[in-house]
């Protein structure tokens, strides 16, 4: 209806839309004529879709992409859409267990030496430093601060490390470090969503969703990616980070409880049982069935499949969630406590998970934000807590997969979302009492074991500061591109088709495999 | 001439307006037929509309017939008055496509036997529907001129035969039965389609050729010598295309640069006619002439490494800065051909084992079983029915299951293993001996199980071990074992 028209009337009902009546003296008056009017339009914008759709899209399974190169497929059958598929190549690991230190950890209290910052503790910073450079608390010119903790050279390789990592130092022939860690966000919830989704924004599938995606799982009654958080407080990305943004929300990770019902709701209420839980589903299924053969959401078969995977995990994810099925040894050698939400018992946890053919494990621990704006968040004493918190589960971890072999086609990555600044914070412009660091997005370090990295190496250099990278710079994209090459994909080939683009975790800026760490 | 009688002036005149065009062009085509060389772009242009014409005169020259069948028939009468003017549309039709065809032809590079055979057809066919035009004036619905029913049918053949060629031309030489079904080839005594040429492992981009030679090509002579123009039948696109060579046969060979055509020609006096690349495109530059003589002497390997020729010379093709990690590309057609002996047992297993058991990778035959999710519903019996299979799995993972040392020689008869779990299992020294000819063996994982330090001399010689996970085993850290177990084995 015109505007004009609806002028004339006068002030109408706030109804816009029209009356029932209105449409269905409309559908009366629809003779053969219109109808076939209406269609044969119809037909041929159909037709110009089918011909524009190649153009404009490129939703063509396993045909050619852009440029030029096969392009993979990986459809499944809806019933089934974990279901495991071989890698594009043969993988170097079948699986990740990512230990995320959300609050990003000071890479100069733990691998980075630096003994010129050092000298310079406690002198003004250069204006070089601070130009053009964006901080959340550093206000007008800060003092250096050089490393709170003492650092030696270990293992074969002599590597630097500093003392706050007695056990996890055992292991530093197996680590390979990645000291030229790049981001371009300094704030956390971005810099988290960057690290774990690819884009700082909102939005996008976690590198876990895309595994689950190109790689299916093998345990079909357990999630194929999962996330367990260490108590205390939840990353501030939030849930987004293991969210399956634009792809089925399948694949998005489900995140388990360490104590009690793994997932909540999980087991089925008092007085009902297991084969009254089974026909009740079977009545669900029927009619969720019912309505994806109506309306064809695929969401409808999300939903289903989700429903089939609950009454599986009923069984196998309590057992796989519990570690007090584990000798006390081994509980012991994590330090853990059966019963209460801690990254050592996440630690034990991930282990089995993995044991059971989960293929992506995420891991956060928390509070490594040492700001030195209060006890908890300072270098000298939440910090070292921290650190006891996950030295010793870690270790343990490290040690357990060796053992067992499963370092072979394990990945374990360990990090944060950004590095930590060469001076002391000094809030408001102020001195503090406590010591700590602002947030540096210039430069972090991470480490990844096992799956095929090169252990016992040092990868990328930062300046004598450990401020900025002087040599060999990994952007968070490229760290992705080198964990799926890690899983066997070409990054640029692990694709899911949105909004007209061929979407990739790594985006389109060009990224690398950083095959320097490779062994 | 008496059937010209009663419309002398309309007939004749188009008669004549278009016989004149029809010999014109076939004094061109057989004065300036297409002979490989690129010629003037505006014709070049002009001749592109070939494709868009041609198909005018073909779905007329088809419907005529059909027209006069149809018009004797009770119902569609009225048709046949119309035939003969349908007729002249056609070879108006067929005369401007010839003419667009013989611009595309002449002025865009094209050669060879089947642009040949396409252009006489689609001159004929000009001259056959012309031919139809003037006898078909004659036929009436009582009496159908059999010399002019017999043209008719000689057109239609001709149209099939040239639309066929011209598929040919531009769609490649097997155009339809490139995609038939195998079984509808064998049905008809067609050979199985071949493999078509994708993405081939060969010249990829950390070889010598991907990284330093193709890039040359690409610069300097895909322009006439690749997928829209080929001259002389050249195409330097891929590695397997340049060792095809062109019509004169290998343009490269092997070992030797001073006999390979394609060297001989880039090193020719810049003005010699024979010189590559030709028309005063800018030659190769001394060092990128110098790379392919090195890749020719070193037997113009198409998967010869990067790094693996030394002493390149230094501003040529540009030195990746950093290492690159190379994406093997796989092709489903040949993957498949690989996997077709076992694939029926590979799907029929995988209902037996769900989610089990899988290929390596998506452009492998080897095969992964992974049987520790199925736990102890798998035993020594299912591991019995992977026997077909042994010589293809290559990675092997039996922890948790409840086999048994009477399965050590299935397991001993897969050759190709290159990781073998056996993680909380009951097998024994026994099955461990049965090992020995696991040559390929590069990690034995016996955590979890009741072997012995005697079980260590068993496999002490397999070639490629290199890890033993012994731990919670009788095994102790300080049993006597050989300086070479001591670095294998894990604890």
């Amino acid at each position: 209806m015109t505007s004009s028209k609806a002028n004339q009337q006068g002030p109408r009902a706030p109804a816009s839309e029209p009356l029932p009546e209105e449409i269905y003296a409309r559908l009366l008056a629809q003779t053969r004529r219109h109808f076939l009017r209406s269609f044969s339009a119809g037909l041929g914008t159909m037709f110009l879709g089918t011909l524009a759709s190649p153009l404009l899209s490129s939703s063509m399974a396993g045909g050619i992409a852009a440029d030029g190169t096969r392009r993979l497929d990986f459809t499944r059958d809806p019933k089934s859409p974990l279901a495991a598929l071989p890698p594009q190549f043969a993988a170097r690991a079948k699986r990740v267990i990512y230990l995320h230190m959300a609050g990003a950890p000071s890479q100069l209290e733990l691998f980075e030496h630096k003994p010129e910052l050092t000298k310079l503790d406690g002198q003004d910073c250069p204006m070089s430093f601070l130009t053009g450079k964006r901080f959340a608390f550093i206000n007008g010119v800060p003092k250096m601060l050089g490393s709170q903790y003492p650092f030696h050279q270990t293992g074969q390789s002599g590597q630097w490390i500093s003392d706050r990592l007695p056990r996890l130092e055992k292991h530093i022939d197996d680590l390979c470090l990645i000291k030229s860690m790049r981001t371009d966000q300094f704030n956390h919830a971005p810099a988290q969503l960057l690290v774990q989704t690819g884009d700082a924004r909102l939005g996008h599938p976690a590198l876990g969703s895309w595994v689950l995606y190109g790689l299916g799982t093998e345990n079909q009654n357990l999630p194929g990616f999962i996330v367990l958080l260490s108590g205390g407080n939840s990353p501030d990305g939030g849930k987004q980070l293991w969210g399956p943004g634009f792809l089925p929300s399948v694949y998005q990770g489900v995140q388990c409880r360490s104590h009690g019902e793994p997932v909540l709701y999980l087991d089925n209420p008092a007085k009902v049982s297991r084969s009254l839980r089974r026909s009740m589903l079977d009545a669900i299924d029927e009619i969720n069935r019912q309505s994806y053969a109506e309306f064809g959401n695929p969401e409808t078969v999300t939903r289903i499949a989700q429903y089939e995977m609950s009454f599986r995990m009923q069984m196998d994810a309590t057992d796989a969630m519990d570690i007090r099925k584990e000798p006390a040894a081994v509980r012991s050698a994590y330090g853990s406590n059966p019963g209460e939400s801690s990254f050592a018992n996440n630690c034990l946890v991930a282990r089995r998970l993995a044991e059971r053919g989960v293929r992506y494990i995420q891991l956060y621990h928390w509070g490594w934000d040492s700001h030195g704006s209060n006890a908890k968040e300072a270098l000298n004493i939440g910090f070292a807590d921290r650190c006891r918190e996950v030295d010793q589960p870690i270790a343990a971890l490290l040690a357990d997969l060796k053992a067992r072999g499963m370092m072979e086609d394990t990945l374990v990555v360990w990090g944060g979302e950004f590095g930590r600044t060469s001076m002391r914070e000094n809030r408001g412009g102020q001195t503090m009492t406590l010591i700590g660091r602002d947030h540096n997005p210039g430069a972090f370090t991470i480490w990844m074991a096992g799956g095929g990295v090169k252990p016992g190496l040092t990868f990328g250099q930062t300046d004598d500061m450990g401020y900025e990278i002087v040599k060999d710079p990994v952007e968070v994209r490229d760290l992705h591109a080198t964990i799926l090459y890690i899983l066997g994909f070409d990054h640029h080939k692990l694709n899911y088709s949105y909004q007209g683009l061929d979407q990739k975790v790594t985006g389109v800026k060009p990224s690398r495999v950083v095959a320097e760490v490779l062994a | 001439m008496t059937f010209l009688v009663h419309h002398i002036s309309a007939r004749a005149w188009f008669g004549l307006l278009t016989l004149v065009p029809i010999l014109f062009l076939l004094l061109l085509v057989l004065l300036a037929p297409p002979d490989g060389n690129e010629r003037a772009q505006l014709l070049q242009f002009v001749g592109r509309f070939h494709l868009l014409a041609v198909h005018l005169p073909i779905a007329l020259l088809v419907l005529v017939p059909v027209m006069e069948l149809a018009g004797r028939s009770r119902y569609f009468p009225y048709l046949l008055p119309s035939a003969n003017f349908i007729l002249g549309v056609a070879t108006c039709g067929a005369i401007v496509a010839g003419a667009l065809g013989w611009c595309l032809a002449r002025s865009g590079g094209y050669s060879g036997p089947l642009v040949t055979q396409h252009m006489w057809g689609g001159v004929f066919v000009a001259i056959a529907a012309w031919l139809c035009w003037l006898f078909g004036a004659r036929s009436s619905e009582s009496h159908l001129n059999p010399v002019y029913a017999i043209a008719l049918l000689a057109t239609v053949g001709l149209v099939s035969f040239t639309g066929y060629r011209g598929g040919q031309v531009s769609q490649g030489e097997n155009h339809l039965t490139e995609q038939m079904p195998a079984r509808l080839c064998t049905l008809l005594g067609l050979p199985a389609p071949k493999i078509p040429e994708t993405i081939s492992s060969n010249g990829g981009p950390a070889t010598f050729f991907g990284a330093r030679i193709q890039p040359l090509f690409a610069g300097h002579c895909v322009g006439c010598h690749g997928h829209t123009k080929h001259k002389a039948d050249l195409r330097l696109y891929s590695y397997n295309a340049v060792m095809r060579g062109s019509k004169h046969g290998p343009v490269i060979k092997a070992g030797n640069p001073k006999s390979s055509k394609l060297f001989h020609r880039i090193t020719l006096p810049p003005g010699d006619d024979d010189f590559m690349p030709a028309q005063n495109k800018p030659p190769l530059s001394p060092n990128e002439v110098k790379l392919i003589e090195l890749w020719i002497s070193a037997g113009a390997s198409g998967t010869q490494l990067a790094d693996a020729i030394k002493d390149i010379p230094l501003d040529s093709a540009r030195l990746p800065a950093v290492a690159e990690a190379s994406f093997e590309e796989f092709d489903p057609v040949a993957t498949a051909k690989q996997r077709a002996g076992l694939a029926p047992i590979v799907a029929q297993l995988q209902q037996r084992f769900p989610a089990a058991l899988d290929y390596e990778s998506r452009g492998s035959a080897d095969l992964v079983i992974n049987a520790s999710l199925l736990g102890s519903k798998f035993g020594d019996n299912d591991l019995a029915a992977l026997a077909p299979l042994s010589e293809h799995i290559v990675i092997a993972d039996f922890s948790r299951t409840t086999i048994t040392d009477s399965s050590s020689s299935a397991i001993g008869a897969m050759k190709r293993l290159r990781s073998l779990r056996l993680m909380h299992t009951k097998i024994t020294n026994a099955t461990v001996q049965a090992l020995a000819p696991l040559s390929q063996l590069e990690s034995l994982n016996l955590f979890d199980t009741p072997v012995t330090p005697a079980a260590l001399t068993a496999i002490g010689h397999l070639p490629k071990l290199r890890h033993l996970y012994a731990r919670e085993t009788k095994i102790s850290p300080d049993a006597p074992m050989s300086e070479d177990m001591k670095e294998k084995i894990i604890f």
